[in-house]
């Protein structure tokens, strides 16, 4: 295997799940999740040799979600709605060990309304709860300035939490 | 509800904050009731998106349609390729027992229990800097323990290890997730061990952690959670908790 590819290899695949979650969470839909992680790949393969160093997986996941963007403006000039059931946002495998049969209910509640979030909110909230990426992270993913990350933030939290209050 | 200073409150609660930036923020959320309530919230809900395990997977098939659609990006490799997909596979099995485990590591650590470690931590500190990290001075347990009544949210227990080298020296009231949490002080050679302790509400405890040289144990008893932290050796710090527990057995 030569140099190139190794150095992808190495660098690129260990931030697979979190390219899937991403686009996962984003595109509400498991099939369109696959299409998206494999085109955000291939892209970053042909673009990896102007890739300087510094960190591969913000690098990586603001493709992905630009690849997001794109395939959601193809469905929207086809004029369909990619929407789905609030279900289909439910993770795959196997539960955690701490997930008791309430800890999977309570869980299969909050996915429900993470994934009814507008997305610039569910986004910063995704990358932040669960890929555990700083301010400065999030914010070259999403291309938004460190005040707009900060403040998305805080009202994404503010959103969840009102609704999983009143639920 | 809202207070103008919440952006700088949750960047500290998500441990975007260092040295004297992170100790006024911990300041201002001790007088702050909106920020008190909105920090509690935040950890609530941070705890719960950290035991439902929300995140998602990629399928094994999406790595291998990956690979293969790479390789036929790849002309030139092709004729290699029976051999190498042999050891890809066996790498991509590597790979993904490295993402599993770093996986678990990141699950078992949410962000809100890491910031809850960072914050004794930094309560820890910010009270040795005061230059008062007491605030009822007293080797005395029948001192110290009464005087918790009515400052903090629970009764902390206070034992004295004058013959293991860990004496009782006083008492002080810390903001800990949301509770106000007794911290019981202790000396040890010319350490000082804080001793948090605050009502178990449910929540998922951080693992035991090093940062910036202080070390910090956690354990939950009956309906109380623990810290323990200090600069002392670290086998000092769970010499300590394993007295402080046997005591309370």
């Amino acid at each position: 295997m030569d140099e190139r590819r190794r150095r992808f290899e190495a660098q690129a695949l260990p931030h697979l799940d979190a390219a899937y979650n991403l686009a996962r969470w984003l595109s509400r839909s498991p099939a369109d999740a696959e299409d998206i992680v494999q085109e955000a790949m291939l892209r970053a393969w042909r673009a990896f040799d102007g890739f300087r160093g510094g960190d591969m997986k913000p690098w990586l996941l603001s493709i992905v979600r630009n690849c997001w963007r794109t395939a959601g403006a193809d469905v929207r000039r086809r004029g369909q709605v990619a929407l789905s059931e609030a279900g289909d946002a439910l993770p795959s495998g196997e539960p955690s060990p701490e997930a008791t049969a309430q800890g999977a209910s309570e869980g299969r509640r909050l996915g429900a309304l993470i994934a009814r979030l507008p997305d610039e909110f569910r986004e910063v909230l995704i990358l932040r709860e669960m890929e555990d990426m700083s301010y400065r992270e999030i914010a070259k993913v999403t291309g938004t300035p460190i005040g707009t990350v900060m403040s998305r933030l805080a009202r994404a939290r503010a959103l969840l939490k009102e609704k999983w209050e009143r639920t | 509800m809202s207070c103008p200073e919440l952006l700088r409150t949750q960047a500290y609660l998500d441990g975007e904050l260092d040295g004297t930036a992170a100790i006024e923020a911990a300041r201002h959320i001790e007088t702050c009731a909106a920020c008190q309530t909105s920090s509690a919230s935040a950890a609530r809900l941070g705890d719960a998106l950290g035991r439902a395990d929300l995140r998602h997977r990629a399928p094994p098939a999406l790595r291998e349609r990956l690979i293969a659609a790479i390789d036929a990006e790849s002309p030139a490799h092709r004729a290699s390729f029976v051999q190498r997909s042999f050891w890809a596979g066996a790498m991509s099995g590597a790979a993904a027992t490295a993402a599993a485990a770093g996986l678990a590591f990141t699950l078992s650590l949410p962000p809100s229990t890491w910031s809850l470690a960072q914050s004794i931590a930094d309560d820890h500190i910010a009270a040795l800097l005061s230059g008062h990290p007491i605030q009822i001075a007293s080797s005395n347990h029948h001192i110290v323990k009464p005087w918790f009544a009515g400052r903090a949210e629970v009764s902390p227990p206070t034992p004295d290890f004058p013959q293991q080298g860990f004496t009782l020296a006083g008492g002080r009231v810390d903001r800990v997730a949301g509770a106000r949490a007794a911290v019981v002080v202790y000396r040890h050679g010319g350490h000082v061990i804080d001793l948090f302790v605050w009502p178990d509400k449910g929540s998922i405890l951080p693992r035991n952690t090093t940062r910036h040289g202080y070390h910090s144990i956690f354990w939950k008893s009956g309906d109380l959670d623990f810290a323990a932290v200090s600069d002392t050796e670290s086998s000092e710090l769970e010499k300590f908790v394993a007295l402080v527990r046997s005591a309370g057995e």
